[in-house]
C-alpha cells in the first residue's frame, strides 16, 4: 500500500471512531435530557421501552426512519434538502481538531499520526468557529425553503441570534488564545497541564471566569437551547425553521442540534477547564507503573469534562424560562459583548506586565 | 446599600442559580408524583362521576319511567328520550327509547340529580377512548348494560321499599327485560 492511501486509511479509521463516539453520544443525550428534566420536575421520563425506558433512542431512531419524507408543495426542492446536511456537516466537522485524550504520536509503518486528535492544525479553533457560522446556513435556509411562515420567521430569528452570539462566543476565548499563544487546541490543552490552578479557568496572571461565563451563556445561546431556544420556541413558531421537516431530514436537524451541543462542551473542556488533563499532575497509571494506560484516565477526564457542561444544558433547561427577543438581542449586544472585550484588554495588560507568571 | 445589594445579585447571577438550587434539589431528592398510567391506576374518590348508566330493580325491571326531566336538565343535550305508554297500562309510562350522545357530556351529573326514580347513575367507568366517535352515541341497550356491569347489587321493587314514594313511581314486569 502507498503511504497515501495508508495514510488515508489510518485517518478514515479515526474519523469514524469520532463519528461513530459522537452518533453514540447523541443517541445517549436524547435520553438523558428527557430522564434528566424529567427528574427534576418530578416526573419520571420515558418509562415504556425497555427496562426504565433504556431503549427509548432507539425507538425514536427506528420512528423516524420510516416515517414519511414530506416535502411541502411551493417549497425550493434543492434548497429544503440540502438545508439539512448544511445544518449537520458543519456540526460534525469541527471534531477533527478536538483532542480527546494526550498528545502522543504513534509511528506506523513509518508514517507519524496522533491517535487522539484527527487533524492537530495550527487554526483549530479558528476553523471550528468558521465552520459553526456556516451552520447558520442551513437553518435559515431550512426555514425559507419551508414555503411556511413559521419556519421563515423561526429561520430568521435563529440566523440573528447565532450571529450575535457567535460574536461574543469568538471574543469570549480571545482571552484563552492569548494565554496560550497558539489557535491549536492540541497546543491550548497541553499548556493547562499540571494541577487544576493551571487550566484557563483559574490560571495566573488573568482568570478567565468573565470569559467562561460570556462563553458559556453565548454557547447555550448558539445552539439554540433553552433559554435562548426562540428559533424553534414551540409556543410561538410550532418548531421553527423545522417545522415542515419530517422523517430523515428532521433527525438531520436533531442530530445537528445535539452535535453542537457536544462539541461546544468540548471546546470549554478543552479551552477553560484543561481538557484532558487530570486535576493533577500527571495520572494515577503513571504512578502505578502502567505509562501505556494512562491514556484512559485522560479519556474520562475529557468525558468527565464534556458530560458535565451538557448536564449543564440541561440542568439550565429545566430550570429557565425563554427570554423575549428583545432581551436576548439586548443581553448579547449591551451585556455579553463588552465583558468579552473588557476581558480582552484586561488579559491582554495582565499578560504584557506578567509574561512569565 | 440595597442598591449595591441589588447589583451585586444581578451580576453574579444569583436569582438563576437559586432556581438552580431547587431543580438540583428535586433531582438529588427524586420521588416522582407520575402514575405509570395503564400499568397503575389511581384510586378514584367515592362520589367521583363516571360513565352514566341507566339502572334497574332487583328483578330485572326498569326504574326508568320516561318522564324526560333529565332530558330537560342537561345543560349539553346529551338526553333524548322516546317516552311511550305501557301497554295495557295508560296510567304508566316508560322510555321506549333512550339514547346519549356522549361525545358532548360534560359529567356534571344534572340528569342524575334531576331523576326522580333514581334510574340514572354515574358509575366509576372513564376508560371510554374509542376510535370511532359513533361508538359513543349510545342507545338504551348499552346504558342498561352498563348499569349492569357497574351495580351488580340493586335496589328492592319500589313497591317494597318505602311506602311514601311517589305515585308514578312504579316499575314493570312485560317492558324490557334484562336479557338472561
Amino acid at each position: 500500500m502507498s503511504e497515501l492511501g495508508l495514510r488515508f486509511t489510518l485517518s478514515l479509521i479515526q474519523i469514524a471512531v469520532v463519528v461513530a463516539i459522537v452518533i453514540v453520544t447523541v443517541l445517549i443525550l436524547t435520553l438523558a435530557e428527557r430522564k434528566v428534566l424529567g427528574w427534576m420536575q418530578d416526573r419520571m421520563g420515558p418509562m415504556e421501552v425497555g427496562p426504565y425506558g433504556i431503549l427509548q433512542p432507539f425507538a425514536d431512531a427506528i420512528k423516524l426512519f420510516f416515517k414519511e419524507d414530506i416535502v411541502p408543495a411551493g417549497a425550493n426542492k434543492f434548497l429544503f434538502t440540502a438545508a439539512p446536511l448544511l445544518a449537520l456537516i458543519p456540526a460534525f466537522i469541527g471534531f477533527a481538531v478536538i483532542p480527546w485524550g494526550p498528545d502522543w504520536t504513534v509511528e506506523f509503518n513509518g508514517i507519524v499520526i496522533k491517535p487522539f486528535v484527527i487533524s492537530d492544525i495550527n487554526i483549530g479553533i479558528l476553523y471550528i468557529l468558521a465552520f459553526a457560522s456556516l451552520g447558520a446556513y442551513g437553518i435559515i435556509l431550512g426555514g425559507w425553503a419551508s414555503n411556511s411562515k413559521y419556519s421563515l420567521l423561526g429561520g430568521l430569528r435563529s440566523a440573528a441570534q447565532v450571529i450575535s452570539y457567535e460574536l461574543n462566543v469568538g471574543l469570549a476565548i480571545i482571552g484563552v488564545i492569548i494565554l496560550a499563544g497558539s489557535l491549536s487546541l492540541v497546543k491550548i490543552t497541553n499548556a493547562q497541564s499540571g494541577w487544576f490552578w493551571h487550566w484557563y479557568l483559574f490560571a495566573l496572571p488573568a482568570p478567565q471566569v468573565f470569559a467562561f461565563v460570556v462563553y458559556v451563556i453565548s454557547a447555550v445561546a448558539e445552539t439554540n437551547r433553552v433559554p435562548f431556544d426562540l428559533p424553534e420556541a414551540e409556543s410561538e413558531l410550532v418548531a421553527g425553521f423545522f417545522t415542515e421537516y419530517s422523517g430523515l431530514r428532521f433527525a438531520f436537524f436533531y442530530l445537528a442540534e445535539y452535535a453542537n451541543m457536544i462539541l461546544v462542551s468540548c471546546i470549554a473542556a478543552a479551552m477553560f477547564l484543561g481538557g484532558w488533563n487530570a486535576p493533577y499532575p500527571g495520572t494515577i497509571f503513571d504512578l502505578l507503573g502502567l505509562p501505556s494506560l494512562a491514556w484512559i484516565e485522560n479519556t474520562m477526564w475529557f468525558a468527565a469534562k464534556t458530560y458535565f457542561f451538557l448536564f449543564l444544558f440541561f440542568w439550565l433547561r429545566a430550570t429557565l424560562p425563554r427570554l423575549r427577543y428583545d432581551q436576548l438581542m439586548r443581553f448579547g449586544w449591551k451585556v455579553m459583548l463588552p465583558i468579552a472585550l473588557a476581558n480582552i484588554v484586561i488579559t491582554s495588560i495582565a499578560v504584557y506586565l506578567f509574561p512569565n507568571a | 446599600m440595597d442598591k449595591l445589594k441589588q447589583w451585586l445579585k444581578t451580576i453574579t447571577l444569583y436569582e438563576i442559580l437559586v432556581g438552580m438550587k431547587t431543580t438540583l434539589a428535586h433531582l438529588l431528592h427524586y420521588k416522582p408524583i407520575t402514575l405509570q398510567y395503564p400499568h397503575e391506576k389511581r384510586t378514584l374518590p367515592e362520589n367521583y362521576r363516571g360513565m352514566l348508566a341507566l339502572l334497574r330493580y332487583d328483578d330485572g325491571t326498569e326504574k326508568c319511567v320516561g318522564c324526560d326531566l333529565c332530558e330537560a336538565a342537561c345543560p349539553s343535550r346529551v338526553i333524548r328520550v322516546v317516552s311511550a305508554e305501557v301497554p295495557g297500562e295508560p296510567t304508566k309510562r316508560y322510555a321506549k327509547e333512550y339514547y346519549m350522545d356522549m361525545t358532548r357530556c360534560l359529567f356534571c351529573g344534572m340528569c342524575v340529580d334531576a331523576c326522580p326514580v333514581d334510574a340514572l347513575g354515574m358509575t366509576r367507568e372513564f376508560e371510554w377512548a374509542v376510535y370511532d366517535k359513533r361508538q359513543l352515541h349510545l342507545n338504551k341497550q348499552q346504558l342498561l348494560a352498563i348499569g349492569d356491569r357497574s351495580f351488580p347489587v340493586r335496589e328492592k321493587r319500589l313497591e317494597l321499599q318505602h311506602p311514601n314514594t311517589a305515585f308514578f313511581n312504579v316499575a314493570f314486569k312485560h317492558v324490557p327485560q334484562k336479557p338472561a
